[in-house]
């Protein structure tokens, strides 16, 4: 998980947590107390009904008790009756609809509305006679279909019941008192008889029309209990109520209000608590983003900074406070820079290395390229030297085998045949010494008797080595060397070496019927000697090559002359040994000049 | 033979007329007198022929008396180029071929030997002081029927031209 998730999951959790306990602690708690008040007041107000009724019932039954007692009423004087009566039912304006008075036989024998009749059978009648004060059950009227109810109380003359004064009471005065009472917006009282028929309510046209014997409160007030209770209406409702059962007229009083609006305030209250706790939980998710976001956005920086260094695409976090992180990130930047730097010192180092790596490595291949040809060159040599050393031998071999099997054999053809073994000897001492002095002179080995030597003897005695071939080939050899040439420092074995082989090869190069000019001349301190002739020349790109060991420029003109291709390479090592060097000038076709120079004696 | 050689129309004359004279043989083709004794002789020669390439004349002339002794008609050359010509014009048994040669060496003329359809009864001897297998394998590769390295025993040469001359004469 990240961390700005785990941040706000962290807050969240310390926050709505707790929130939701307090809230629904408190919410439980203002709902019973709500619950409580809601009671108190459904109590309050059935007990006010109840005073009320009590009252006014005290008041009615009162007047009755006077009314029967007052001498106008023993007397029965009609006249006075009517004024009597008149006057009450003034004062109390629609309360009393009749007073009437019975005998003894339940005869009226006055109305104050002149009615006649016998009402002995009546309940209220035979209670009076009784000598109680009796107060009917409610009835619809059946003039005015208002419900009504009849009082009625014995008259007494010194004791004696003489009659009974009834009084038709009009219930509407009560009602509107009842109506009056206040009971909430909601509430709503209903007084049933103990049939459950409705007494009173503020829908007057149920009154003694409509039984509610059905639910719950009317049962329990009709079975004489009191109490408070939740339950369903007769209109399918479900409310809160309490129940009163008012023993003296037989009625239960029931005051009703709907729960929902009972509880309206809990509902209320729930609904501010739930509105507030996602306020809350809104400020702290916004709370828990910004502070999260303020935690992790430098990391993040330090993050994509470090991601950066990896990836070798740094750049400096900027720094935007001066806590942990904040120092943090300035640690990192300076350690971040610092490692580049050495990054990029090593890189150059590296690359530094590497040139100069390559540049070994280029040497050395080319080294190893020069060694390979140097390795070739020396196994052709290798092999050409043991063919020209095998071809005498061979030749030898055959002749002196033919000379050993033949003892008849033709003088002359023998001294032939001999002569052709000397020759091949000479021929294999001469390979033999060219190698010899080679591998000497590589060796360093060589050993050099500097004498003063005359250069013209010298030559003199290389054209005896070389004239007959000369002589063989049709070419002209010339000197140019004057008489009073000094003499040079040097080692006159090696020089003539130098020469022969110069010599050698100029003749071995050159056609038949060419030149060779052998000339000399003193330069002051050194002498010159020269060595021209009219041969192939040589190609500039050879040229070079010409003194290297084992190279030859055409590998079969050899054979003309023989030799391994050492000559020049020898030549060359005995004059650099004289501390000199051998100059080469040549053109295709039309020559070469060797030269060099040796220190005058 | 050649159809129109030289010797081939001698060889014609004498078939025709048995009793036919050099000098007669010699007005007719145009040819000096003596030539025609020389090849009459020549073709008469029932001796094995054998032809050795090798520029080195030192060693050929203990070569060719030996072999000559040993009653071979011997048939020299001194480079590839004549070696080439005298194997066409003498058809020889055997050749005896120098392989370090300056100009056309010894591998081409074998080369060029092969592809001649007259030469297929020609045994091809390689002989020189090369000893490397690679060079024994490139001359046997190229054609030549035996290989003999120098410097070689006289015995041993001739021992090999005598197997070489059983395989093309069955002797």
């Amino acid at each position: 998980m990240r961390l700005r998730s785990e941040i706000i999951l962290f807050f969240l959790l310390i926050s709505v947590i707790p929130l939701s306990i307090v809230a629904y602690i408190s919410y439980d708690h203002s709902r019973e107390a709500i619950s409580d008040s809601v009671m108190a007041t459904l109590l309050g107000a059935t007990e006010n009904t109840g005073n009320a009724i009590d009252n006014w019932m005290g008041a009615r039954k009162n007047d009755i008790r006077v009314v029967s007692q007052s001498k106008v009423v023993v007397c029965i004087d009609k006249k006075q009756l009517h004024e009597y009566f008149g006057s009450f039912q003034n004062e109390y304006r629609g309360v009393y609809r009749e007073f009437f008075i019975l005998d003894l036989n339940g005869s009226i024998i006055f109305s104050t509305l002149d009615r006649k009749g016998n009402a002995g059978s009546e309940q209220y009648f035979k209670e009076a006679a009784n000598g109680k004060l009796f107060v009917s059950d409610p009835y619809l009227s059946e003039s005015s279909s208002s419900s009504e109810m009849i009082i009625a109380n014995p008259v007494k003359n010194n004791g004696t019941i003489t009659g009974i004064l009834a009084a038709r009471v009009s219930l509407e005065n009560l009602y509107r008192i009842i109506e009056n009472i206040d009971i909430g917006k909601s509430g709503e009282v209903f007084i049933v008889n103990k049939d459950g028929n409705i007494v009173f309510n503020k829908n007057r046209s149920m009154i003694l029309l409509l039984n509610i014997d059905n639910n719950y409160a009317v049962k329990e007030v009709t079975y004489e209990k009191n109490g408070i209770g939740e339950y369903v209406n007769y209109k399918g409702e479900k409310v809160l109520g309490s129940y009163y059962w008012l023993p003296l007229y037989r009625w239960g009083l029931i005051v009703e209000e709907k729960i929902d609006e009972a509880y309206s305030g809990v509902l209320t209250l729930g609904q501010l608590m739930v509105t507030v706790s996602i306020l809350a939980v809104i400020c702290v998710v916004f709370l828990a983003l910004v502070i999260s976001r303020r935690l992790t956005e430098p990391i993040k920086s330090l993050e994509n900074g470090a991601l950066g260094l990896v990836k070798g695409d740094f750049k400096p976090i900027p720094v935007s406070s001066t806590n942990e992180i904040g120092r943090l990130t300035e640690i990192f930047n300076q350690t971040a820079t610092e490692l580049l730097f050495m990054r990029k010192k090593l890189e150059d180092r590296i690359e530094l290395a590497n040139i100069d790596l390559e540049e070994k490595n280029r040497e050395l291949t080319q080294a190893n390229d020069e060694l390979k040809k140097l390795d070739e060159m020396k196994s052709e040599f290798i092999s050409l030297v043991s063919h020209e050393l095998k071809t005498p031998l061979s030749t030898i071999k055959v002749s002196a085998e033919y000379l050993e099997s033949d003892d008849k054999a033709d003088p002359v053809e023998r001294k032939e045949i001999l002569r052709i073994i000397i020759r091949n000897i000479d021929r294999q001492t001469r390979m033999i010494n060219e190698i010899l002095d080679l591998s000497k002179m590589q060796a360093g080995k060589m050993e050099f008797q500097i004498e003063n030597v005359d250069i013209g003897e010298t030559v003199k005695v290389v054209l005896e080595n070389i004239g007959r071939l000369a002589l063989k080939k049709n070419i002209a050899i010339s000197l140019d060397i004057p008489e009073s040439l000094p003499d040079v420092l040097a080692d006159k074995e090696k020089l003539i070496i130098v020469l022969n082989n110069l010599a050698g090869n100029a003749l071995k190069f050159t056609p038949d019927g060419g030149r060779i000019v052998i000339s000399a001349k003193d330069l002051g301190d050194s002498v010159e000697v020269r060595m021209k002739d009219t041969g192939i020349g040589i190609e500039k790109e050879k040229l070079e090559k010409i003194f290297d060991k084992f190279y030859q420029v055409d590998g079969t003109s050899r054979r003309k002359i023989g030799g391994c291709g050492l000559g020049l390479s020898i030549a060359s090592g005995i004059i650099r040994a004289h501390g000199s060097e051998i100059q080469v000038e040549s053109e295709p076709g039309s020559g070469s000049i060797f030269s060099f120079r040796l220190k005058k004696a | 033979m050649n159809s129109d050689s030289i010797d081939y129309r001698i060889l014609e004359l004498i078939k025709k007329d048995s009793n036919i004279s050099n000098n007669e043989i010699s007005k007719i083709i145009g040819v000096p007198e003596n030539e025609i004794a020389a090849r009459i002789r020549n073709f008469s020669d029932t001796r094995p022929k054998i032809l050795i390439v090798d520029d080195e004349m030192d060693s050929l002339l203990p070569l060719k008396r030996s072999l000559e002794r040993e009653n071979y008609k011997v048939v020299e050359a001194y480079n590839g180029q004549e070696g080439l010509r005298k194997a066409a014009a003498e058809i020889p048994d055997i050749i005896l071929l120098d392989l370090m040669m300056p100009g056309m060496d010894g591998y081409e003329v074998c080369n060029r030997l092969k592809k001649e359809t007259a030469l297929k009864n020609t045994q091809i001897i390689m002989l020189t002081a090369k000893d490397e297998v690679g060079d024994k394998v490139r001359g046997l590769d190229l054609g030549a029927d035996d290989y003999v390295t120098k410097p070689f025993n006289l015995s041993e040469l001739k021992a090999r031209i005598k197997t070489a001359l059983r395989r093309t004469r069955n002797l």
